[in-house]
């Protein structure tokens, strides 16, 4: 019973972790790209950010078990990167098709990102932190939940800073991607404070 | 016939098969070459913590590591004989960095009183900051550093602070692996010394 | 996504390097390769990984394009990126492995550089190999050049060296180092920095 308790606890730590202190948006540049051309609005920000959360949390799971119980035994470390791929694009196309079958509304609001989340480097990203860390499996579950609400929260953050930022005046060169970063970088400098919270 | 669809389940069969076997050829390739590197790394580190053996030339370190260092099975440290008689222990330490595990090598005299120096063979801390500890600058503090006895044997603070004799400075920036760094070298420390007390390897 | 006809070479240069720069055009792809730019040589590493993998991927997907079915190219392609990837993942173990141990999961990460797919996408999928190659070679020498500016920045600023070695005013004690340079934020605002510069300049050169 201990054991498992103890283990419940490293998985919230490390959850907390990768939601501030390691923010895989802010600390490790993961996701960028979608994170500068995403992030005009608000509501298409959660949008993406909800999926995401939800994608990578599903992802790295599975993806632990395929690494685990397959590439391990078979010595085939170095496929991993083809099969993440494989299975997060796999999972992807699975959860639009369900959605669609089942919940029209949800996927006329969630269904337009799913395709954008395949290229999502985050995504790859959290499952090969994930095998470098070498996190058990529970650890795994807090460990890409807490990366996606990490991200959800860079992005949502961002998209409420920008929709201020269209009233006032930014110089000529930096308008768009360039005052965007600026902004990035403050909040990455701000999360640099939660270091220490969390050891 | 290109765009119907079992010929792109073929195909795409096709194309993975093709790649992955060349994969696999190289992955079997260089797999040797691999392991080499990982054994001589550690070697690299346990010879580059006493003073006298870290000048080692690299293509004499095996042969060095052979001559001069056996495994003391009950403590797991290394024990360094120059000469047939005991000099010194290297002692391997290991636990979770910032990102991945760090392991290293922390030589110990023979009083089992004073570092004599420490090196790390595997360690995926963030380049430019927590990676540092690999340097030289960082590194280098540790010799003759006095081991204190009871609950830290070492420390590692930060850069303001004014050091005792067993601590050293942290690297600015990479608090986060310091921390982590100073709990499993004392982890580490502390294990070995029970190990010790419980009836040390014969001379 | 248009067929482009045959484009002479020195265009495709021109372009790579500066007048379609993905980097400051489009701000793509500098997820996996920001975050090593602290350290120069860890950048100069990954950049030329990076430029070859891309080469070398668009000339392989520019063979095979009479062949690939339409609906399956994407997978195809990120098969063929992620093979490349894993070779010099593989050559980086067995031959320079304190540099492979440095760089960590981000030469993985190559495979989901939206630079590769883009130039695959764009122009190797409808063009002949030997011109894809210079593409895919030259849109990857682009965007070295500005990650390896941003890192000599960084490096310069935060230690006060190059590439390891120091550099006379920045590593004495004139010079307090910007330890924030090193840190993630510091990798935020040389960016946002060399984008303004870069697009400063190319509206001159639009004006004048």
């Amino acid at each position: 019973m201990n054991g498992i308790g103890s283990e419940m606890w490293l998985a919230l730590v490390t959850c907390f972790a990768a939601i501030f202190t390691q923010n895989i948006l802010l600390t490790t540049f993961l996701g960028m790209c979608p994170f500068t051309s995403v992030s005009r609005e608000v509501k298409t920000a959660a949008g993406l950010g909800a999926a995401v959360v939800f994608v990578m949390t599903f992802t790295t799971a599975l993806n632990y078990l395929a690494y685990k119980h397959v590439l391990l035994p078979l010595e085939l470390e170095f496929f991993r990167f083809i099969l993440f791929i494989i299975i997060i694009a796999a999972f992807v196309q699975f959860v639009e098709m369900v959605i669609d079958r089942y919940s029209p509304k949800l996927y006329q609001n969630l269904g337009i990102f799913l395709p954008l989340i395949t290229v999502n480097c985050a995504i790859l990203g959290a499952s090969l932190f994930m095998v470098i860390r070498e996190y058990t499996f529970i650890q795994t579950i807090g460990y890409g939940f807490g990366a996606g609400v990490g991200w959800l929260l860079a992005i949502l953050a961002m998209a409420g800073i920008r929709t201020r930022l269209n009233e006032s005046r930014v110089p000529e060169g930096l308008r768009g991607p360039g005052i965007t970063l600026i902004i990035a970088g403050m909040m990455a400098l701000a999360f640099i404070g939660f270091t220490g919270v969390l050891s | 016939m290109k765009n119907k669809p079992f010929f792109a389940v073929v195909y795409m069969f096709i194309v993975t098969a093709f790649f992955s076997s060349i994969l696999i050829l190289f992955a079997q390739l260089t797999r040797e070459r691999v392991e080499a590197n990982k054994q001589l790394a550690f070697e690299k580190a346990v010879l580059a913590v006493f003073p006298e053996t870290a000048g080692v030339e690299k293509k004499n370190i095996h042969t060095v590591f052979v001559e001069q260092f056996t495994e003391d099975k009950t403590s797991g440290a290394w024990l360094w004989k120059p000469s047939g008689k005991l000099s010194g222990y290297a002692v391997p330490i290991e636990g979770k960095g910032f990102w991945a595990s760090i392991k290293g090598i922390v030589g110990v005299t023979i009083d089992r009183q004073t570092i004599t120096g420490i090196a790390f063979y595997e360690q995926s801390e963030t380049p430019g900051l927590g990676a540092r500890i690999v340097e030289p600058d960082f590194c280098g503090q540790f010799v003759d550093r006095k081991i204190a006895a009871g609950d830290s044997p070492i420390g590692i603070k930060p850069p303001s602070e004014t050091l005792k004799d067993n601590q050293v400075h942290a690297i600015t920036g990479a608090t986060q692996t310091c921390v982590r760094l100073e709990i499993l070298m004392n982890d580490g420390l502390k294990q070995w010394q029970q190990s010790m007390s419980n009836g040390g390897p014969q001379q | 996504m248009s067929p482009q006809p045959a484009k002479p070479m020195k265009d495709l240069v021109a372009d790579g390097l500066w007048r379609d720069n993905p980097i400051f055009r489009q701000v793509l792809g500098i997820c996996s390769t920001l975050a090593v730019t602290n350290v120069v040589l860890n950048t100069v590493v990954m950049c030329t990984s990076l430029t070859l993998v891309t080469a070398i991927s668009c000339m392989t997907v520019s063979l095979l394009r009479h062949w690939t079915p339409r609906n399956i190219r994407m997978m195809v392609q990120t098969l063929i990126i992620a093979f490349y990837v894993i070779i010099v993942d593989l050559i980086l173990k067995a031959y320079w492995p304190e540099m492979s141990r440095n760089l960590g999961p981000y030469v993985g990460l190559i495979i989901t550089n939206c630079i590769i797919m883009g130039r695959c996408e764009a122009f190797a999928g409808s063009n002949p190999p030997a011109p894809s190659f210079v593409d895919g070679l030259f849109s990857g020498l682009g965007y070295s050049l500005i990650l390896v500016a941003i890192s000599v920045v960084r490096e310069l600023l935060g230690m006060g060296t190059i590439l390891g070695f120091a550099m006379p005013y920045f590593s004495s004690d004139l010079w307090d180092k910007w330890v924030i340079m090193v840190m993630p934020p510091g990798a935020f605002f040389t960016l946002a920095c060399m984008i303004w510069l870069c697009r400063s300049i190319k509206k001159k050169e639009a004006k004048s």
